[in-house]
């Protein structure tokens, strides 16, 4: 009995209302959110996204006239962030012993929080895209880490894309399952429906477009928040039925909106929520491993240089498919005849070409030189440890970029716009990033004596320090 | 039809077949015994064989196992002609024996599926299975790959929390130190 009175702790007032209309409760809870978050997604950018933001779906519940306005909160579970562990103080009077459930599954009070406050314990994350767009997605995982402590993070992401994760230290598990595949096999779809399904997620997030297809796979999870990108045109009918809520693309290719091609869900995912003040987006950071580091270097060691001496070139022309290029920017690779060029104005420091297939080692020894140092490199994280032991990065738009901003390195991007320069380094002065762009709007035009010069100056900073 | 029932009837005992080979005999010769068997059907046969004075049988069967009639020879004498001698060799077997061969022939079909079809596998003899990072029991393929990775990452967790305690230790003793030395030069 003394167990039971920790647990009816809320006044009963709040009870008798849960219970009256449970089927309403979730969606009720996401509309509260919503007319919330009104305000502010006024402020936010762009003029459709609050439009549909705000827009409740009526089909979701038909009953649903929004918050109660009669409603009167309790003290427990109402506001601030959830804990890291709600688990109700022990009780030593209990006649059944210490019961010890683990950190998130006491099921008596979970619920509640669960219901009342809109707690996520566990969160998935569909993402689409390569290995670019999944490391953009960084900040959006740490966001959710702040903003729900305690969270388990999981990513469903493509082959290429799960690699990026184990630069992440945030996530649990990392499943390879391609949510960009039109036509996925019958029995990895159904499989994978089951692997969700049995998780128990209450969140699901996709930055995939979703259209009535792939907002039944979210639905099928059955998790409580079925969030999603939906198409910008007609394809996006009928998925807003299954997913509780919906963002509008800015346009069909996500990619395009460069470092912030997520900033739809990043406002809603750091919505001000009662007495939590809006979450700010963290910057992108990775972390890499003690292992990681061995092998990288062993590698590079290989190749004939030494840790802090040598200068990462990324973006080799290739058709491998771990170039690592965004899907915003098709045109980010050089041939290696431009890279010699530049390579050639690299002098106290060693140019290490990352080769992305072994079949690219003969081109760069038989154009730039016979003793050439290359590395062949295709995951993303060995990628990362390589730069963080370089003296800096020169490279095209690739992930190299991404991930030299983030480990805080020197970096020379050659762009085939500015606008494209603009979107995916927004803060290149802040970064001690340089900023190189092709005046033609093609990269291979792009102006070689620039970047020579650019790499000029790179090549003091390291004798200076 | 109600012939064909009786004739169903008839069926279970074994001497039925010799009888129809009897009559297939007989009706090899027709003008020997044209009116016996004109009007008769082929199940009746049986009893008309062991009915009647003016015609006598014996039947004598030889059985190769107990439930399994190797050989059968009627003999029949009617008067004033030659005996009949049929003799059949063809073995017969009854219905549950033809089940219990059945049945065997399903079993060891399905045995030997799963006990040849194991011998030589391709897919355990294959780089999937036998191959880095397999220990033999297939299980990795599943989960092993996954759990690893999750490992993987929650020691980077700690590698990092590590780091940020040890920077906010060596933050705190140079604000101690710097403290002393304030204290020092006061």
């Amino acid at each position: 009995m003394a167990a039971a009175a920790y647990y009816i702790l809320p006044s009963p007032k709040i009870l008798s209302r849960l219970f009256r209309n449970p089927p309403s409760i979730p969606s009720s809870n996401i509309s509260l959110l919503g007319s919330l978050d009104y305000s502010f997604h006024c402020s936010s950018r762009r003029g459709n996204v609050e439009v549909n933001a705000k827009k409740k779906n009526p089909w979701l519940d038909p009953f649903d006239d929004g918050e109660d306005p009669d409603m009167e909160y309790g003290s427990l579970f109402t506001d601030g962030k959830q804990e890291e562990d709600p688990r109700p103080p022990d009780d030593p009077d209990n006649p059944y012993g210490f019961l010890k459930f683990p950190a998130g599954y006491s099921v008596e009070i979970a619920s509640l929080a669960l219901k009342v406050r809109g707690d996520v314990r566990r969160c998935c994350c569909v993402v689409s895209g390569g290995v670019y767009e999944n490391l953009l997605f960084f900040p959006a995982i740490q966001m959710i880490k702040d903003r729900y402590p305690g969270v388990q993070i999981d990513v469903v992401a493509s082959d290429r894309g799960k690699q990026t994760y184990e630069l992440n230290k945030n996530v649990r598990w990392a499943n390879a399952y391609d949510p960009d595949d039109d036509f996925p096999v019958p029995a990895e779809y159904t499989d994978m429906v089951g692997v969700l399904k049995n998780r128990y997620y209450d969140m699901v997030l996709s930055t995939k477009l979703a259209g009535l297809g792939h907002a039944a796979f979210l639905f099928m999870t059955t998790a409580r928040d079925r969030v999603s990108y939906v198409y910008p045109n007609v394809n996006a009918a009928g998925a807003g039925l299954l997913l509780s809520q919906t963002f509008v693309a800015d346009n069909l290719n996500l990619s395009d909106g460069g470092y912030n091609m997520y900033h739809q869900m990043v406002d809603w995912l750091g919505r001000p929520y009662r007495n939590v003040p809006t979450q700010p987006v963290p910057p992108l950071k990775v972390s890499i491993s003690k292992k990681l580091k061995e092998v990288v270097e062993a590698k590079y060691e290989k190749a004939g240089v030494k840790k802090g001496k040598f200068v990462v070139i990324h973006g080799i022309k290739s058709d491998s498919k771990a170039s690592m290029q965004s899907r915003g920017d098709p045109d980010s690779l050089l041939p290696i005849e431009v890279w010699a060029k530049i390579a050639d104005a690299v002098r106290d420091v060693t140019p290490l070409f990352v080769i992305p297939h072994e079949k690219e080692r003969e081109n760069v020894e038989e154009i730039y030189d016979e003793e050439a140092s290359i590395v062949f490199i295709t995951t993303p994280g060995q990628l990362a440890a390589l730069i963080n032991d370089s003296a800096g990065v020169i490279a095209t738009n690739t992930a190299a970029v991404q991930l030299a901003n983030a480990r805080e390195k020197p970096c020379i991007v050659l762009f085939c716009s500015e606008e494209k320069g603009k979107k995916f380094v927004p803060q290149a002065q802040e970064r001690k990033c340089v900023v190189i762009s092709s005046n033609t709007g093609k990269l291979i035009d792009i102006d070689v004596e620039a970047v020579k010069n650019a790499v000029q100056t790179f090549n003091l900073s390291p004798t200076l320090v | 039809m109600a012939e064909a029932i009786m004739g169903f009837t008839l069926f279970k005992s074994h001497t039925l077949g010799s009888c129809l080979q009897t009559r297939r005999f007989l009706l090899n010769q027709p003008s020997r015994l044209p009116k016996q068997l004109s009007n008769s059907t082929p199940f009746n046969t049986p009893c008309q064989v062991l009915e009647g004075k003016s015609k006598r049988a014996s039947l004598c069967k030889v059985n190769g196992l107990p439930d399994w009639p190797l050989m059968a020879i009627i003999v029949e004498q009617m008067e004033g002609q030659r005996d009949l001698i049929t003799e059949k060799t063809v073995s017969h077997l009854s219905d549950q024996a033809i089940k219990n061969v059945y049945s065997w022939y399903i079993m060891f079909t399905v045995w030997g599926c799963l006990f040849f079809g194991a011998m030589k596998d391709p897919f355990y003899e294959s780089e999937t299975y036998r191959g880095d990072g397999g220990d033999g029991t297939g299980n990795w393929i599943y989960e092993k790959q996954e759990s690893m990775e999750a490992e993987a990452r929650e020691a980077l967790w700690r590698e990092e929390l590590i780091e940020e305690i040890e920077q906010k230790v060596e933050g705190l003793r140079e604000l101690e130190e710097a403290g002393k030395k304030e204290e020092l030069i006061k």
